[in-house]
């Protein structure tokens, strides 16, 4: 059986279907923002000061999950990873457009996506910072020729970091995992040690004992990743199609 | 065990895994904010020039071929994301209009720097080519290099700006 996964790339669903399918998959990204505590512009900020470190471990989690079930639905032969679209490496304006990013986001309190979602549960600050984002990407959309040269620069293809450090892929899933469990350990201490009881995140015992048996499930498909040959099933020769402003005859490979 | 309103971090953070494990599944690409926010920039600008929008270097390809700039993916995930976040809200009773800030500063003060992070948000984000979910979760899934020096470098610049903005929040 050919695989059939990504859907809307092998043909299994139309491209108006895949449209629509859209919306229920951002419902669900919604909701879970809510839920996540993301609606609040506080509780964001209060992670550049320790005070709340609920958005980088929800990070951590999600970024985790994502990258268990995709490269997990690949290993076991169910979606097609060559399909999926991989985003690109440039790695300076990535670098510096993370810098910004952050800036803003401790002075807004909010990025993009949570400020959707703050828009919805009627929250004024989440509009005007969305005013605020769309006025930004106008400013870069009108002015591109001043820094198109450096938004194109320093391109490195579908870069990963297996790739970056010549280790195999599985070996790397494990890494994110570790690297995922032990920020997630030492962000908590250090919250607890600056903030003590003043600190917003709750410790109730069954919340622990449930997401204690959810990383500890989350370590041992990082340890299965570890021990699975990956090699075989990426073909590291496909190009990944330019997804935002191709430049002229720029053609780079990865490294 | 009941979660309340605000759930524990990582039941949290792997729903948030699965919608975008469900955009891999689905639609081979992931979630994402900010794609949606440029297009709509592109449509408004479009309605009041044009011309001009047509052939903008940053704007010209949302309308190749006659393509309308809102007829996309993520603008569907956008809309998805508005209804999932109210419902959300609306089944907790958390529904209310307000301005969210720390209590050391004034409701205008708050919003005025909003407004000034959101502008560097919006320019950040075209320069990274994504935000937080678009480019730093999905990115992060998928173990590319850039996405992860973007995550690095958000909570970097984060921390370096937190002190001069400490009374907002704090």
């Amino acid at each position: 059986m050919d695989i059939a996964a990504p859907f809307a790339k092998t043909g299994v669903i139309s491209a108006a279907t895949n449209l629509w399918l859209a919306i229920p998959i951002g419902i669900i990204f919604g909701y879970a923002l809510f839920h996540a505590g993301f609606t609040d512009s506080r509780r964001i900020a209060w992670a550049f000061y320790f005070k709340d470190v609920g958005v980088p471990v929800v990070m951590f989690s999600a970024i985790v999950t994502g990258m268990l079930g995709l490269w997990g639905l690949s290993l076991a032969g169910l979606i097609d990873i060559s399909l999926v679209y991989m985003l690109p490496t440039y790695l300076l304006p990535m670098a510096v457009g993370g810098v910004l990013f952050g800036i803003g986001m401790v002075i807004g309190g909010y990025c993009p996506g949570t400020a959707i979602a703050a828009i919805a549960t009627g929250k004024i600050d989440g509009v005007v910072f969305i005013g605020g984002f769309l006025l930004g990407s106008m400013v870069f959309g009108d002015f591109f020729p001043v820094w198109g040269d450096f938004y194109n620069s320093d391109y490195m293809g579908a870069f990963r970091l297996d790739q970056w450090m010549g280790i195999g892929l599985g070996p790397t899933v494990l890494l994110i995992v570790i690297i995922a469990i032990v920020g997630t350990v030492s962000m908590i201490f250090v919250q607890d040690f600056v903030w003590g009881a003043k600190n917003t995140l709750s410790k109730s015992r069954p919340f622990m004992k449930l997401q204690g048996a959810l990383v500890a499930a989350a370590i041992v498909i990082g340890v299965v990743f570890a021990f699975f040959p990956t090699e075989s099933f990426i073909d590291d020769s496909v190009e990944t199609p330019y997804y935002i402003v191709p430049k002229a005859g720029m053609r780079g490979a990865a490294p | 065990m009941r979660f309340g309103t605000r759930w524990p971090p990582v039941p949290a953070g792997i729903l948030i895994g699965i919608s975008m494990l469900l955009a891999f599944v689905v639609a081979g690409r992931g979630i994402g904010a900010s794609g949606a926010m440029t297009r709509l920039v592109a449509w408004v600008q479009h309605s009041l020039f044009p011309v001009a929008t047509e052939q903008s270097a940053y704007f010209g390809r949302y309308f190749a071929d006659g393509a309308h700039p809102l007829n996309d993916y993520v603008v569907f995930i956008l809309v998805g994301l508005l209804v999932g976040a109210f419902v959300a809200a609306w089944l907790s009773g958390e529904l209310r209009v307000e301005v969210l800030r720390g209590p050391n500063i004034s409701n205008r003060n708050r919003l005025l720097l909003a407004l000034l992070g959101g502008i560097l948000t919006g320019f950040a984000a075209r320069l990274a080519r994504g935000c937080t979910s678009g480019q730093g979760l999905v990115g992060g899934a998928e173990l590319s290099v850039g996405a992860w020096v973007f995550l690095l470098c958000i909570f970097a610049g984060g921390w370096m700006a937190a002190w001069f903005v400490r009374k907002q929040w704090i």
